[in-house]
């Protein structure tokens, strides 16, 4: 006799049966082609919002969120030249100790 | 006509009985437990020292008594998700089985990607990080060459490293549930569209966030949220079990946003160009080529892997240009490889195995 539940069974038997139509629906080209527009489209309204809020941010001479993404972005690409010229400059030294050992 | 119906023993019944009425008992105390979260999953407990560090990146030395294997083993964890999968918990740990073996472990993490990291690229990682934890792991053990291994997109980020830089003083590399075909990845590559719907989901950080990650995963298996729920109220009463679901379920859902800047590259250059595939690799202005690969090598994949389908890691084996090569192929599932009893029973010792043979064991 098998230990499984009954309630168990049940489920296993409908998952089985409702999830290979399930996946097919998520994973078709019709859904990833739906998905994308919504994305483009969440993606301009958010723009045109964006936009409109700066306008008004702007016209009181105050800096809008799309002025402080773009800071936070110069920022970030700013940090990142520093931490590359920092391991940049650890390679050099860790080279520089190791050629005198070897004699170069 | 006569039917015959065998009627369960009355013992039996009330053993039954009396089971069900304990373990739903159990079940209520320790479902309490998991909705006030009175009990939190103990993970990444193998005690370390953090070794290095730059940026978000660290480089964790596993403590142990005395190595008795060396070179080190150098770890380089997925970018999309955190490093304690492979410390879960105690017993259920490929850290901790590593260095009961004798290894000497360090493991890469990258943390938490913030702004500061929203412009990294390939090259950042597999010329600069990667050489840089290794030079420090050279330091702290002494020894001149280290074993790599990459998890999952660590794997892509040590092969590209390890063909960028053939000079790199690795003795092999070892990558796990590592995607070189991007045409078989599955339904990730049909969603992602163009750099257009990428730049459109990018946080205000400019990374993708990691909840955009945690919806694809689940997009994969649309009904598996539903079975792990089921399959908890079905073991709720088993302590064991909460707690292995509770570090599972934890990690599961626990992503890290993934570099806005890389996953344009990735996009570009894996799933758009195939380039592992067609040899059109470019990391840091410079072509690589996979061929290049020349050190001992071992790609170990799932054949029930969802995440990283088989067919996306199987073609790896040809591409790399070393001659002394190896292909495992479990049956298991992406984090089975490294979590559970597959993992225990047959990755771990044929992994540990693997790099015993170009390791020094030492009395």
């Amino acid at each position: 006799m098998s230990d499984t539940p009954g309630w168990r069974q049940v489920y296993d038997a409908a998952e089985h049966r409702v999830a290979p139509p399930l996946e097919s629906f998520v994973h078709s080209d019709g859904l990833a082609a739906a998905a994308r527009l919504g994305v483009r489209v969440h993606s301009e309204l958010r723009s045109q919002a964006g936009g409109l809020a700066a306008r008004v941010w702007h016209f009181a001479n105050l800096p809008a969120g799309t002025d402080i993404s773009r800071l936070r972005a110069q920022i970030g690409a700013l940090d990142r030249e520093v931490r590359r010229l920092n391991r940049r400059l650890e390679q050099q030294s860790a080279a520089a100790a190791v050629a005198p050992e070897r004699g170069c | 006509m006569l039917t015959v119906v065998t009627l369960p023993a009355p013992a039996s019944v009330v053993d039954q009985v009396r089971r069900e009425i304990e373990r739903n008992a159990l079940r209520a105390r320790n479902g309490i437990r998991l909705a006030t979260g009175t009990v939190g999953p103990g993970v990444g407990l193998t005690p370390k020292d953090v070794v290095w560090r730059s940026g978000r990146a660290q480089l964790w030395h596993y403590r142990s008594e005395g190595p008795r294997v060396s070179p080190p083993l150098l770890i380089v964890f997925s970018l999309v998700s955190r490093s304690y999968a492979l410390d879960l918990s105690p017993g259920n740990s490929f850290v901790e089985r590593l260095l009961d073996a004798g290894f000497d472990v360090y493991l890469l993490d990258w943390g938490v990607p913030d702004e500061r990291d929203a412009a990294n690229e390939f090259t950042d990682y597999v010329d600069d990080y990667i050489p840089a934890a290794i030079r420090r792991v050279q330091q702290v053990s002494g020894a001149e060459t280290i074993n790599l291994l990459g998890y999952c997109f660590g794997g892509v980020l040590t092969l590209l490293h390890a063909a960028h830089h053939p000079d790199s003083p690795l003795r092999s590399l070892t990558v796990m549930a590592t995607p070189v075909d991007f045409t078989a990845i599955g339904p990730h590559a049909r969603v992602a569209g163009g750099e257009r719907e990428l730049d459109a989901v990018l946080d205000d950080n400019g990374n993708i966030p990691a909840s955009i990650i945690l919806q694809g995963f689940r997009s994969l298996r649309p009904t598996a949220e539903v079975t792990r729920y089921v399959d908890l109220w079905e073991k709720l009463w088993n302590d064991d079990y909460v707690a292995a679901y509770q570090a599972m379920a934890g990690w599961a859902t626990d992503h890290v946003p993934f570099p806005g800047a890389l996953a344009r590259q990735s996009l570009r250059m894996l799933l758009h160009d195939n380039a592992m595939m067609t040899d059109r690799l470019v990391v840091g202005g410079d072509r690589v080529h996979l061929a290049d690969i020349t050190v001992p090598f071992l790609t170990v994949l799932a054949a029930r892997d969802h995440i990283v389908p088989e067919p996306a890691s199987a073609p790896l084996i040809d591409l790399v240009g070393s001659q002394d090569k190896h292909e495992l192929r479990l049956d298991a599932g992406h984090i089975g490889l490294v979590v559970g009893k597959t993992a225990a029973k047959t990755t771990v010792p044929t992994v540990l195995e693997f790099l015993q043979r170009f390791s020094e064991v030492h009395a």
